[in-house]
């Protein structure tokens, strides 16, 4: 379907009633989710919604107003809603934040994709599930056993009055299983891949790879084995973490405080601001010299993958941690320019009713050079931890406590028994700066998270952080069970 | 959209089923915000949009879709596909008729004109008067102005039919000095009883009063949470009352009915028809929903179910369906906490030594059926002596159970309604004893 005369009328609109610059992004989407729970279906649900989402700048402030009727009329009064909001915006602004990109593009992306999904018959779909759940119930103490699989098909249309017109079409695919057993007063979790499922860019080969139905006997069976596995000790601990967790501790002791507009205080009555200050670029040592974190917003399998972001920028490569310092943001258009920089192409809008904002996106801990085997060969007593179940961090990123749903002991570099509950805590800079070894390519794996929570009214964003496991040294364990 | 054009519009999708059982929901928002941090607006937005959900039913099988689409086309397309998932997916013997629904009466003042009405100058004069206190007092705010009129209707091939119509207006600010924030909230179905300036006020004070915060020691703490961090630990318990988790075994309440297990001065309800939570009194499946005490005098009561969870566990169905598909179960909506005798400032005036939390942060559950949960302090911390505010602290973390925590207690007179992190919850300020501080930050 073309947009093109809807978004020239849009443009026209805004532009007439005095809007220095515009843009307007039409999304189809269609989503699926089919989730077994106990052998019957929690869900099976086929969503489509349509619309667009209108920008307008004046006197250096935005306002944003979105519809979904397809017309001539609506299109008109949803644009100027988006131009009163910016003068209203405006009549108390104290400063003009505002600014009009100054590069227009015209192009085509779409996720590159083995197989399409909707080649895979619905009943194949849903079969796949209710197998891999069943076989979740190894015994009578599995008290919950769900498997589930989401579907995203996103087609967007980008047009903005310097001359932008890019259509993408975004898939990405996810699927996990958790098994929960319940028994002698204790619930016990465990699930698979990593701690969400395995979400990526990418068609019904991500479904593949997740390998849900070999996997679940034993996720089944770990779940059960926790209810009677000894408490994770606590103390001070050499702690080496499950890449699916190195992935969360990434999202959020780096991704969130390194979003620009939460630097400068625009997330600050929710989700807070940043222990990282502007004029700490180049200087800061956010951790040890074997960290290095970069976006990639055009990586294969990334969640966040696209040609450009929902401003119009085109997606590349750029580095906020370089050997341990702080080298850059994650930053808009916007946000860019108040540091003398380029947008890095980092806007995302959960769907067309959203206004675009920083979201982390694609957010890398490169791989070090380091076997996974060979992480424990210098610890003499440590934990092993892997999947993550719970997680929270002070709202400037730096007091954290994250819990694992699975542990085991490291002797002398060998894993050991099995433990549960397991939890650490730390301060973020001291965190990474006890990182002394991170696992090679081979465990290096791009873990998608599918629910990044931000912004008011909350987006829903869909990000990924790839992570190898890694080694910290010197960190507080079982905080929260006695420490 | 007016319920009256939603509700043709159920009827109309209504008709083009052939399932054995259809369940139309017809949502409608019309919501608008207005954003800003350092005395600018950055993000000023609105949305409109309403949305069809179709749950068909086919010999115990059930698919649901959806879209945003209005026209005929789309209304057929969309059941369709329902019927197409419902196809495809395995019976369920537990799947029960869908309710026929009853009369219901909506909370008045749930709906106000006035809010529906406000318009973006006026959510611009409420951030005007955060600028204003903020300049005065040296500080900088962040947070932002809120109107909405959301409405919905369920319709099934039983004869339910039922709609609600809503408009919530709210306030949020974070004022913040050199080395202390303050925080300050206020939310209403009426915008105009929401007062910018009172809001602007509280905040600044906090942030005032609470500069140059001193680091005290974690341990267990006497702490009196005010309604918006208590409000915060209550939505960690709300899942607890599902019928389905309660089933399940995952629940602090898994074969505890009837059972005393919270402290006695503890009635926690669910009522839609509070004169601070105003909410639609029917579920959506069309169901009535109760207004029930799910902890009373520390004896659990109840829990909330829908039509599958009520069919299942021969319970009568409390009318707490969430929309399909939910694979949550039901769960408690409106939660009301019941009050105290004496006021916030007789609580903090009975403390000799303690810690006065204004709202919490990031709270994560760290053990499900202990109720652990962790998180952070936030926004106007202070330290209590001899019964006064004696400034700031620098902000701590708590691993807490919750469950503990409301068996030694004593609860506030005067409520408040939070809706800070999306929930709405009506809850009184708390104090606590023994409350588990385990680390603090440095600031």
């Amino acid at each position: 379907m073309s947009f093109d005369g809807l978004a020239r009328r849009a443009l026209d609109t805004a532009a007439a009633r005095g809007s220095r610059y515009t843009d307007i992004r039409f999304d189809v989407a269609r989503t699926e989710r089919i989730e077994v729970r106990n052998g019957v279906i929690a869900a099976l649900a086929d969503g489509t919604s349509s619309g667009y989402g209108i920008r307008a700048l004046v006197d250096g402030a935005w306002g944003f107003a979105a519809g979904s009727e397809m017309t001539d009329d609506a299109i008109d009064i949803v644009a100027a809603r988006a131009v009163s909001m910016a003068k209203a915006a405006a009549s108390i602004a104290r400063t003009p934040l505002g600014a009009a990109p100054d590069r227009a593009y015209v192009d085509t992306f779409a996720t590159p994709m083995v197989r399409d999904p909707a080649s895979v018959p619905l009943g194949e779909r849903v079969a796949l599930l209710l197998e891999a759940e069943r076989l979740l119930h190894v015994g009578p103490e599995i008290a919950v056993g769900r498997a589930w699989l989401d579907l995203w098909r996103t087609d967007k249309t980008f047009y903005s009055s310097i001359g932008s017109r890019i259509e993408q079409q975004i898939r990405q695919t996810g699927s996990g299983i958790a098994a929960m057993a319940v028994g002698d007063g204790d619930a016990q979790t465990r699930s698979f891949p990593g701690d969400n499922g395995l979400y990526m860019s990418g068609g019904w080969e991500v479904v593949e790879r997740a390998a849900l139905r070999e996997n679940a006997a034993r996720i089944g069976e770990e779940a059960r084995a926790l209810l009677t596995a000894p408490q994770c000790p606590s103390g001070t601990f050499d702690v080496i973490l499950g890449g699916s967790q190195v992935s969360l501790q990434i999202h959020e002791s780096c991704g969130h405080p390194a979003e620009l507009d939460r630097v400068m205080g625009w997330e600050a009555n929710f989700s807070g601001t940043s222990f990282l200050e502007i004029a700490q670029l180049d200087k800061l040592k956010y951790g040890s010299e074997k960290v290095t974190i970069e976006i990639d917003n055009a990586m294969a399998g990334g969640m966040a993958t696209c040609g450009y972001d929902d401003e119009g920028t085109k997606s590349g490569r750029s580095d906020i941690v370089r050997d341990g310092i702080l080298v850059g943001y994650e930053t808009s258009n916007d946000t860019a320019r108040a540091i003398g920089r380029q947008s890095n192409g980092c806007v995302r809008a959960q769907s067309w009713e959203f206004v675009p904002m920083i979201r982390m996106c694609n957010l890398n801990l490169l791989p070090g050079d380091v076997p996974f085997d060979n992480l424990f060969d210098d610890v003499k007593d440590g934990i092993y931890m892997e999947s993550n179940r719970s997680w929270s961090i002070d709202d400037r990123r730096l007091n954290f406590q994250f819990g694992c749903e699975i542990a085991w002991e490291v002797k002398n570099g060998k894993r050991g028994r099995m433990l549960k509950n397991p939890t650490y805590a730390g301060m973020t800079p001291q965190f990474w700066g006890s990182c002394d070894a991170i696992g090679d390519d081979l465990a290096w794996f791009p873990w998608g998270t599918p629910n990044c929570g931000k912004g008011e009214p909350m987006q829903v964003g869909r990000t990924t952080q790839a992570a190898a496991p890694a080694r910290f040294r010197n960190v507080a364990v079982g905080v929260g069970y006695g420490a | 959209m007016e319920p009256n054009v939603r509700e043709a519009l159920a009827k109309r999708t209504l008709a083009h089923s052939s399932a054995d059982r259809t369940e139309v929901l017809v949502s409608y928002e019309n919501a608008a915000l207005t954003r800003f941090a350092h005395e600018n607006v950055h993000q000023n937005v609105a949305r409109e949009d309403a949305v069809i959900s179709v749950r068909a039913i086919v010999g115990g099988r059930t698919g649901v879709a959806q879209t945003n689409r209005t026209d005929d086309a789309a209304t057929r397309d969309v059941v369709e596909r329902a019927i197409e998932m419902a196809k495809l997916a395995p019976v369920d013997p537990a799947q029960p008729d869908l309710p026929s629904g009853a009369p219901t009466a909506t909370p008045p003042g749930a709906y106000v004109d006035a809010t529906a009405a406000a318009d973006a100058n006026a959510r611009a004069q409420m951030c005007g008067e955060f600028f204003r206190v903020a300049e005065r007092d040296g500080l900088w705010s962040a947070g932002y102005a809120s109107t909405a009129a959301r409405g919905y209707t369920v319709a099934n091939s039983n004869g339910a039919l039922a709609s609600f119509d809503g408009t919530t207006a709210g306030v949020n600010v974070k004022m913040s000095a050199a080395d202390s924030t303050g925080f300050a909230e206020s939310a209403s179905t009426d915008v105009r009883v929401v007062d910018a300036s009172a809001v602007a006020e509280t905040a600044a004070r906090k942030a005032r009063e609470t500069k140059a915060p001193k680091r005290v020691e974690p341990g267990p703490w006497t702490v009196i949470l005010e309604a918006p961090a208590f409000a915060e630990l209550l939505a960690f318990l709300g899942p607890h009352f599902s019928a389905q988790s309660y089933d399940e075994g995952s629940s602090f309440a898994s074969g505890a009915l009837g059972k005393t297990l919270l402290g006695e001065n503890v009635t926690l309800r669910d009522d839609y028809a509070h004169p601070l939570a105003l909410d639609a009194p029917f579920d959506f499946e069309g169901a009535p929903t109760q207004r029930l005490s799910l902890v009373e005098n520390g004896i659990v009561r109840s829990v909330v179910t829908d039509s599958y969870w009520a069919h299942k566990l021969d319970m009568d169905n409390t009318g707490h369906a969430l929309p399909a598909p939910n694979a949550y179960g039901p769960q408690p909506r409106d939660l009301v906490m019941m009050p105290g005798t004496r006021t916030t400032e007789e609580l903090i005036a009975s403390t000799k030594r303690g810690i006065l939390v204004s709202r919490l942060w990031y709270v994560r559950t760290v053990d499900q059926l202990q109720a652990i949960v962790t998180g952070m302090t936030r926004d106007g911390t202070y330290l209590i002596e001899d019964g006064r505010l004696a400034g700031g602290v620098r902000n701590l973390r708590f691993n807490q159970s919750i469950l503990e925590a409301l068996r030694h207690c004593e609860l506030a007179l005067d409520l408040h309604r939070s809706t800070t992190y999306g929930y709405s919850i009506v809850t009184p300020a708390i104090k606590i004893e023994n409350f588990a501080f385990t680390s603090t930050t440095e600031f």
